[in-house]
């Protein structure tokens, strides 16, 4: 039969080969149809959640006017403006990082350390550095080769011990000293030895100091001017380190190192601005305002169940922070250290490599445990076992701690062991020991994928529900937590009990403040990982 | 070299270092590594199957045969690289300068400072130039003036004139037969006494392959180098000695390279040669 046909004919289209071509099309169209689906229900959720947050419709049309003028056209003429031009966009990214990273840890920064008595964060926070900075000294002091790096950990351990031992004794007599001191120590200071170690790195010791110092006077400049004004310094000293300074050492570098792209810098600004300015119209020209939940009341005040346009939840952003921020810190070096040793030091065969696979195989399948069943964990561990107070931050921190672990360990894991076999093998081959090993050229590699994967989980925390309902954390509550072991409140408990308050406009407004509130913390979460993954993920 | 000098020198220069010892001043060519009766399992598979070979100081030896005959187990079980598969057997002894590597009080770790390796595939670090090449040097806490050595080294690699304005860019951007190269300067930054190559040019070009080639010919005048290769004119052009694997693991002939190519003894040996087979 093959010589009865010309070439032609082979080349051209059979049936067979066109229903190929038609299944194909037709599977293409369902994918993208289940995507749409998909996209535009989330899409429609979060607008009617915002809407009803929000409220635009109750604006008038000049309010719309007045912020399309200050804030959405300038942004958008930046936008086009910078689209073309690679060194404006570098250094507005960085910009933006500074300005809105500065005023996000100024603020997370001084709520969280007001919260929890300056004083006393102040002497944890010296007793916690102090004698890693010794060990470094001794190390730096000494010729010979010491071996300081595994005291380091341990130096901070038992600092924070001493802390626990000397705060009741020492926080009496330092309360003397005003509150703005504590913050100076806090914040400060570390910004003016970081300001002085990143200049003396690229020029040098003399004019590292002399930034450093700069800082610091800074620093002090603030507090002296705002007690002339008759203010408390704290707030303006944590400003003045956390923001200006950032923002004006990355003015200062984007000036130097990429003058073409310097107007770059002004992005942020633009948005900044553009809002105050908005902001400041509207109220000048009585512009009727959206009737909107969300405001500044609801982000800088503490509860009422009665009146919602006076609720706030304030108290429950601090008591979110603080509960991931400590769970953090317990789960974290736990589970990547559990990671590490799974993954570099585990053997595979043998009695000890079975173990190992067994773990693995379980801490899989512990990660989708379901999370009021970690709640039950905790109440038994924390509440039952150890004795702790009924909902109390330790145990909402442990308890969402041992939730994350899994997520935490896997995603190390996967990190890992994405680093290509052959560049263990090129250190071994340098005469590199397993631990050199790790430390030069696996975990810099491993890093990127290690720090999204648990900021990611640190996202997943925050929304949780559940377990905390389990471990009895007050579902309202008038002040943020104002220690470890005192009674804890988050912001997913307030959004739950409020969805039962009887009055609709909690129910209908509130809520879905509240719940864009919560949102946007870990879409800050998010955009801190995928701004790591970005800076670091440039090697593949 | 008899068993009675060779024993001291290995004690100095896998425990202390010793400088002096590294290129003394040879009578004749020295036998630097002695391999006897050296069989590798992977689990129940035979990987070499009693191979006893001496190889000579300041040689370029060249391993060749078919894939899967065990040359790459041979080299990494020189080096211990061996050590770090689950599965992998050594028995017999693997002697370096007179003592067996795969004695009890022998740290791998420092005898890989000794003899420095190269793979198949070019695998800098995802670090700067300089860092790769000083990477050696750093983790053995090298005092000395570590550009001083970087230098040298891209020197003696013949990297030096591509590289010296941007040391400070990454390893990765180079080219691959410029990333090989900086894997040969990393390999001899620390002054090993023996550097093993497997197969280094079988992923390059054929011009960057003969950079490697001219590079392995000055290497030998301070190094003993052996190497592994696919290539039978690489074999033939390069090498002072020539060992001919055959299937199973076994060391079927072993001589000097002009004789290996122009008159071996065995049959199955000149069938490989000529291409009948392999
Ligand atoms: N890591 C390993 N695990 C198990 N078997 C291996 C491993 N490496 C090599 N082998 C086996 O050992 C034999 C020799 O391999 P190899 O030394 O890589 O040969 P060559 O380098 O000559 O191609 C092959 O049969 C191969 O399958
Ligand atoms: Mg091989």
């Amino acid at each position: 039969m093959a010589t009865e046909e010309t070439t032609s004919d082979q080349l051209g289209q059979s049936t067979a080969l066109r229903i190929q071509q038609l299944k194909g099309q037709l599977f293409e169209v369902a994918l993208v149809a289940a995507t749409l689906v998909g996209i535009v229900s989330l899409l429609v959720l979060f607008a009617q959640i915002s809407n009803d947050a929000f409220r635009p419709r109750t604006a008038s049309s000049t309010w719309f006017l007045v912020y399309f003028g200050t804030l959405v056209a300038p942004t958008a003429a930046f936008t086009l403006y910078a689209r073309r031009r690679p060194a404006v966009r570098t250094a507005n990214a960085l910009a933006f990082a500074a300005v809105f990273g500065g005023l996000l840890l100024s603020f997370v920064t001084y709520v969280v350390v007001d919260a929890l008595s300056p004083y006393d964060v102040f002497i944890y926070a010296f007793f916690a550095s102090l004698p890693p900075v010794l060990v470094l000294a001794y190390d730096r002091t000494t010729d010979e080769r010491t071996y300081t790096g595994p005291l380091i950990p341990v130096s901070i351990i038992v600092g924070v011990g001493v802390a626990a031992l000397v705060d009741g004794p020492i926080s009496g007599p330092l309360g003397v000293a005003a509150e703005w001191i504590m913050y100076f120590g806090l914040v400060t200071v570390p910004a003016a030895l970081l300001v002085a170690w990143l200049t003396a790195s690229r020029r040098g010791r003399r004019t590292g100091a002399v930034a450093g110092g700069v800082v610091a006077a800074g620093g002090l400049a603030v507090a002296v001017a705002s007690i002339a004004a008759g203010v408390d310094a704290s707030l303006p000293i944590v400003v003045f380190s956390a923001f200006a300074v950032p923002t004006g050492y990355v003015t200062w570098w984007s000036v130097k190192t990429n003058p073409e792209g310097r107007v770059g810098i002004a992005g942020p600004f633009v948005i900044l601005g553009g809002v105050l300015l908005g902001a400041s119209l509207v109220d000048r020209l009585g512009i009727e305002s959206p009737d909107s939940y969300l405001t500044p009341t609801l982000i800088l005040e503490s509860w009422d169940g009665l009146t919602a346009s006076n609720a706030g939840v304030y108290p429950q952003i601090v008591g979110s922070i603080i509960i991931v921020g400590f769970m953090a810190v317990l789960a974290f070096p736990v589970g990547i250290g559990a990671a590490i040793y799974l993954e570099e030091y585990a053997p595979d065969t043998g009695l000890r490599g079975r173990l190992a696979t067994l773990l693995e195989v379980n801490i899989s399948n512990l990660a989708g445990v379901p999370s009021v069943v970690y709640g039950l964990l905790g109440l038994a561990l924390f509440r039952r076992t150890l004795g702790f107070g009924t909902g109390i931050v330790v145990s909402a921190a442990g308890t969402l701690g041992l939730l994350i672990l899994p997520i935490v360990i896997v995603s190390t894991q996967e990190a890992l062991r994405s680093v290509p076999n052959d560049l263990r093998q090129g250190s071994y081959g340098m005469g590199a020991s397993r631990w050199q090993t790790l430390r030069e050229v696996v975990l810099p590699e491993a890093i990127p994928g290690t720090l999204t994967g648990t900021i990611l989980a640190l996202a997943r925390a925050i929304g949780e529900t559940a377990p905390l309902v389990i471990i009895a954390v007050a579902t309202t509550k008038y002040s943020p937590p104002s220690g470890l072991f005192s009674s804890a409140t988050a912001l997913p408990l307030q959004i739950f009990a409020a969805s039962a308050n009887a009055k609709p406009e909690f129910r209908h407004g509130v809520v879905p403040a509240a719940a864009v509130v919560l949102l946007v913390l870990m879409l800050l979460m998010n955009a801190t990982a995928i701004v790591i993954r970005n800076k670091y993920g440039r090697t593949n | 070299m008899s068993e009675s000098d060779s024993s001291p020198k290995i004690q100095t220069t896998i425990e202390t270092g010793d400088e002096e010892s590294r290129h003394a001043p040879l009578n004749a060519r020295d036998t630097v590594i002695e391999t006897r009766d050296l069989d590798v399992y992977y689990g129940e598979e035979q990987a070499l199957d009693g191979v006893s070979m001496e190889i000579n100081e300041h040689d370029v030896t060249a391993l060749i045969g078919p894939s899967g005959c065990g040359k790459s187990t041979f080299l990494r079980c020189i080096n211990r690289m061996n050590d770090m598969i689950e599965v992998c057997r050594v028995e017999g002894d693997v002697e370096f300068g007179g003592k067996n590597v795969y004695d009890d009080d022998v740290d791998p770790v420092a005898l890989r400072r000794k003899i420095g390796i190269v793979f198949q595939k070019p695998n800098p670090f995802p670090k700067s130039i300089r860092d790769n090449v000083a990477y050696g040097l750093k983790i053995q806490g090298y005092e000395g003036d570590i550009d001083e050595r970087v230098e040298e080294s891209l020197k003696r690699a013949a990297l030096w004139d591509e590289v010296k304005d941007q040391l400070d860019s990454s390893g990765l951007d180079l080219s691959g037969g410029q990333q090989q190269r900086l894997c040969i300067a990393r390999a001899i930054a620390p002054d090993p006494e023996v550097i093993l190559m497997d197969e280094p040019t079988s992923a390059l070009d054929p011009v960057a392959a003969s950079k490697i080639e001219d590079l392995i010919d000055d290497l030998a005048e301070e190094y003993t180098v052996i190497i592994v290769t696919h290539n039978m004119q690489q074999a033939a052009r390069i090498s002072d000695r020539t060992a001919v694997f055959l299937t199973g693991g076994r060391l079927v002939e072993y001589d000097d390279t002009t004789k290996i190519f122009e008159d071996p003894e065995e049959q199955r040996v000149e069938d490989y040669i000529t291409g009948k087979f392999g």
